[in-house]
């Protein structure tokens, strides 16, 4: 008995120990530590395979990639996206991380992809434009670039005719929600929306007024800019050799890149 | 995605909350009994400082104390972060936390003890020690045992808190499955590991009791 208990002990102290080893820090000197929203399809998720995947977590592969470095996914809680980065236990955001109305918080790349916030209703709903959604249940993503333009002074007349301003921990609740009917209305990214209602495009719409547009860049801790004009540099080294069209056609079907390389290649 | 991977998924973040339960137990169980005897310690000053710290760790959420432990290094005292220390973050904030419930658990029991039992004792000729480990604390442990199985159990389901400092256990994984297969399968699967998981523990403590009904 005791020669058992003492053993499982040790199996479990080993356990322990290569547990710990299997993590690494983020000192952005071998390792490229990508914190991100597991919950963020297309951008980064679980794909089929188990493994994560996503447009953005392809790009930051690659961008590693050409910088000589070891890039590893770090799934984080999105609320504590600035406690993280400033700890410095992830050295960027990749993860459809929005510049508009953040512009002073973090060290931006260049924006390298054009995206915008949407309002997904039931195509049966009868809710056809912004006016139609007062005395409605809209939900929205905490700490979210939709959450952040429904708050601000342009859209506090429109948020105020909503019955509520519902504050969701994650898209997919929302999308629950939705489908049982206990909300009418979800303020979101456009892509997410699209990957969401993919296959059941009859039964969603998005409406053609737009919360906002927006753009996107990589986010790096105020002052990081040295790792944050390696990440440009190699940014623009993947447009050239086709590697990002590559990702982007798989993802989205076209070319998304809206780097001013990639504008100045077009004229 | 296929069932098996899903399922495989699962497993995987299993182990991490399965470590978090065994680790938190390990070093709580232990803990809350010293905290328990500084709480009815003599000493004014111990006692006092273990009434605060248990008023504090019961009166907080656990996911505020976990925020704290990890992060608090960094923005407390400026050391820079590991990754490495996520984990380890976790198993300090729950075995304080579950700690300080254990301790007037322990207490609650050690308290109910006859006072009969120590004049029996003392006048048999044990020390004050002896009386404690030898004829106190095993009534103590018989005593306790469900009010024990109660927050071993509450420990499993607390385990989901993790994620707040992003350490991805069970639960998360069915979250992030759920949210890129559009899918609730990986919820009622979640379900059915963490029903299983507390059915086990749940029969072990019974095995416990029962052994130690041996008066009866």
């Amino acid at each position: 008995m005791k020669k058992t208990s003492t053993l499982s002990i040790a199996v479990l102290l080993i356990a322990v120990f290569l547990f710990s080893f299997s993590l690494v820090s983020a000192d952005g000197e071998t390792t490229l530590v990508v914190g991100f929203d597991q919950d963020f399809p297309p951008y980064g998720y679980i794909g089929e395979d188990g493994e994560f995947t996503g447009y953005d977590l392809d790009l930051a592969a690659a961008v590693a990639e050409k910088l000589g470095l070891e890039v590893v996914y770090q799934p984080i809680a999105w609320d504590a996206k600035d406690m993280e980065l400033d700890s410095g236990t992830i050295d960027l955001i990749w993860n459809g991380f929005t510049i508009n109305g953040r512009e002073d918080k973090y060290e931006w790349t260049e924006a390298y992809k054009d995206a915008g916030q949407i309002i997904l209703v039931k195509s049966d709903s009868g809710i056809e434009t912004f006016a139609d959604l007062a005395g409605k249940v809209v939900a929205v993503q905490t700490d979210s670039a939709a959450l952040e333009a429904l708050e601000s002074e342009d859209f506090a007349e429109l948020t105020a005719s909503f019955a509520d301003l519902l504050v969701v921990e994650q898209y997919n609740a929302a999308f629950m929600d939705l489908e049982a009917g206990a909300v009418d209305a979800i303020a979101l990214d456009i892509d997410v929306a699209n990957y969401q209602i993919e296959g059941k495009e009859d039964s969603y719409k998005i409406l053609d007024e737009w919360i906002q547009e927006e753009q996107y860049g990589v986010g790096f801790k105020l002052g990081n800019t040295e790792l944050r004009d390696k990440v440009q540099a190699a940014l623009e080294e993947i447009v050239a050799d086709g590697t990002f069209a590559e990702i982007s056609e798989e993802w989205f079907g076209y070319d998304s890149c809206v780097l001013s390389v990639c504008q100045s290649a077009g004229e | 995605m296929r069932f098996s991977v899903m399922l495989s998924k699962l497993g995987e973040g299993m182990v991490t909350s399965v470590l978090i339960f065994t680790l938190t137990l390990l070093f709580s169980l232990p803990l809350g009994l010293i905290v328990a005897l500084a709480r009815m310690s003599k000493n004014g000053l111990l006692r006092s400082f273990t009434r605060i710290y248990i008023s504090v760790m019961r009166g907080t959420p656990l996911m505020l104390q976990l925020l704290v432990v990890y992060f608090g290094p960094y923005y407390l005292l400026g050391i820079p972060l590991s990754s490495g220390y996520r984990f380890w973050a976790v198993i300090i904030a729950f075995s304080v936390n579950y700690a300080a419930y254990f301790a007037e658990i322990y207490r609650g029991g050690i308290e109910s003890m006859p006072a009969g039992q120590y004049e029996a004792a003392r006048v048999l000729g044990y020390s004050e020690t002896q009386i404690f480990l030898k004829i106190i604390l095993p009534q103590v442990i018989k005593r306790i045992i469900p009010s024990i199985t109660n927050e071993v159990i509450t420990l499993i389901k607390d385990t989901s808190l993790a994620f707040s400092i992003a350490v991805t256990e069970m639960f998360t994984v069915a979250k992030a499955i759920a949210s890129s297969e559009k899918t609730m399968v990986s919820y009622a699967a979640a379900g059915v590991f963490y029903y299983v998981f507390n059915f086990i523990v749940a029969f072990v403590m019974e095995t416990i009791e029962k052994k130690l009904n041996y008066y009866r």
